[in-house]
């Protein structure tokens, strides 16, 4: 499975991810492809962190285009994921951490299975009210570095609650690496994912907005709706079949 | 070849999805080495004459050899001996790829098992035979593209008015048609154009070796 993991610069990602490899590098097999924009800085930070062999992080140079690199030309890191794929055999996560970038920097679905969209509690507690593809829509969201809230004047279960309510009730974790209960929400959340991923159940979604369109259900009765009617994780309808179903 | 010219487009397009955009056509490591912004329009001509000149015609006899059913795999060879700097070489294998999921995708059909290693030029020669390209058309889009990447990454690397180097681009259209047009007759390996840029060769080596880069090549 490929999870990519977008947000604004600062946010904790490489953490975040360092984390991950912390937590599941003895039971999954995997490799991260990081997309700073001076190449390697990122890379560099995952190696000293010791949490996976050197090897199995790359670096993957964007022409300081970060969001060009995950969205509209894909080409430089699914050539990386394929190299990858092709030095250590089959992995179970490959994990894709985008340079920092805007709010509608968003995965395509071409490069990565499921994104995770990373905000912090320091970037301020309005941004995800924000909103756009990456808070709404991403398969989770999280927000990074609670335990600074205090520090920054924000009320992080309010900017938790907000970004429920932006996401129609799509996962959000807050997160700090302080936290242990929250670090095991993400886990969790991963493996789940993988799971369902694995079981064919898993559709890659585009979080970027799609106009209402309509469908028939399985009873042929027709009924208007927009991707931010559903989770993506379990609600599956295949476009193929809809105009004749 | 009506649609040569709307194919010449597509390909010749920024938005085509090849990779491109993490290429700066020697530009970074040129301007690292002292190279000014100035000096772009002659970094421009000297490239379309040497290591463009020697892409163009490879592709153009890959065109030539796909068309004729023959292996690919001597057009590489050539294009290898030309391409003296290994980093350069490395960097036009991994563009070729990029290339091959193109036409893979747009113009599917059987490839050699080889093509994964091929370079970006013979990788564009099957395509344009494929997609029904003319050689002076590809010729041309070597010649462009190549010269585009320099000016969109000269945006990045030193801001400055993105009309003064689309006026630059205006000024070196007739060369890269002349360049084109004689280019485009060739046909066998042998014939390809051999110039080398060396400074351009030792720049690409440095910069293979530097860590803190915006561009790939």
């Amino acid at each position: 499975m490929r999870l990519g993991v977008a947000g604004p610069v600062g946010t904790g990602k490489s953490s975040l991810i360092a984390l991950l490899c912390r937590a599941l590098s003895d039971r999954l097999r995997m490799a991260v492809i990081t997309n700073d924009i001076y190449t390697d800085e990122d890379a560099r930070f995952l190696k000293a962190a010791g949490v996976l062999e050197p090897e199995r992080i790359r670096p993957v140079e964007t022409g300081a285009c970060p969001h060009t690199a995950i969205r509209d030309d894909v080409t430089a890191n699914l050539l990386a994921v394929e190299d990858m794929e092709a030095d250590f055999g089959p992995l179970d996560l490959v994990v894709i951490e985008s340079g920092g970038d805007n709010l509608t920097a968003t995965f395509s679905p071409a490069l990565v299975d499921a994104q995770l969209f990373v905000l912090d509690v320091a970037g301020g507690g309005d941004v995800v009210r924000k909103g756009g593809p990456g808070i709404a829509r991403a398969d989770l969201l999280i927000i990074n570095k609670t335990d600074l809230g205090p520090h920054v004047d924000v009320d992080v279960e309010r900017m938790v609650r907000e970004g429920l309510a932006v996401r129609e009730r799509r996962p959000v974790v807050g997160l700090s690496r302080n936290d242990e209960a929250s670090i095991d929400e993400l886990v969790a959340w991963v493996l789940g994912m993988l799971e369902t991923y694995r079981g064919g159940e898993h559709t890659p979604v585009d979080p970027g907005p799609m106009a209402p369109h309509h469908h028939a259900d399985g009873n042929g009765e027709e009924y208007v709706h927009t991707h931010a009617d559903h989770a993506t994780r379990s609600d599956v309808h295949d476009h193929a079949s809809a105009s004749g179903a | 070849m009506n649609t040569s010219s709307l194919l010449l487009a597509l390909l010749g397009d920024a938005r085509l999805p090849s990779g491109g955009h993490t290429q700066s056509a020697g530009l970074e490591p040129a301007l690292r080495a002292g190279t000014t912004a100035a000096e772009v329009p002659a970094y421009l001509h000297a490239r379309l004459h040497t290591i463009t000149r020697v892409e163009a015609g490879t592709a153009v006899v890959a065109r030539a050899v796909a068309a004729d059913g023959g292996d690919l795999e001597t057009v590489q060879a050539a294009w290898a001996a030309r391409t003296l700097s290994p980093a350069l070489r490395a960097n036009g294998r991994r563009l070729g790829r990029g290339y091959l999921r193109v036409l893979q995708t747009l113009w599917p059909g059987p490839v050699d098992d080889r093509a994964r290693r091929w370079s970006r030029p013979v990788v564009l020669g099957l395509l344009a035979h494929r997609a029904g390209m003319g050689p002076a058309d590809l010729a041309r889009l070597v010649g462009y593209d190549d010269a585009q990447t320099v000016t969109a990454a000269l945006l990045k690397l030193e801001p400055g008015d993105p009309l003064q180097t689309t006026a630059w681009m205006l000024d070196l259209l007739p060369a890269i048609d002349r360049m084109a047009e004689q280019v485009a007759p060739l046909r066998c390996p042998d014939q390809i154009p051999a110039g080398g840029a060396p400074l351009m060769e030792r720049w690409a080596q440095t910069h293979d070796a530097t860590t803190e880069r915006l561009f790939s090549a």
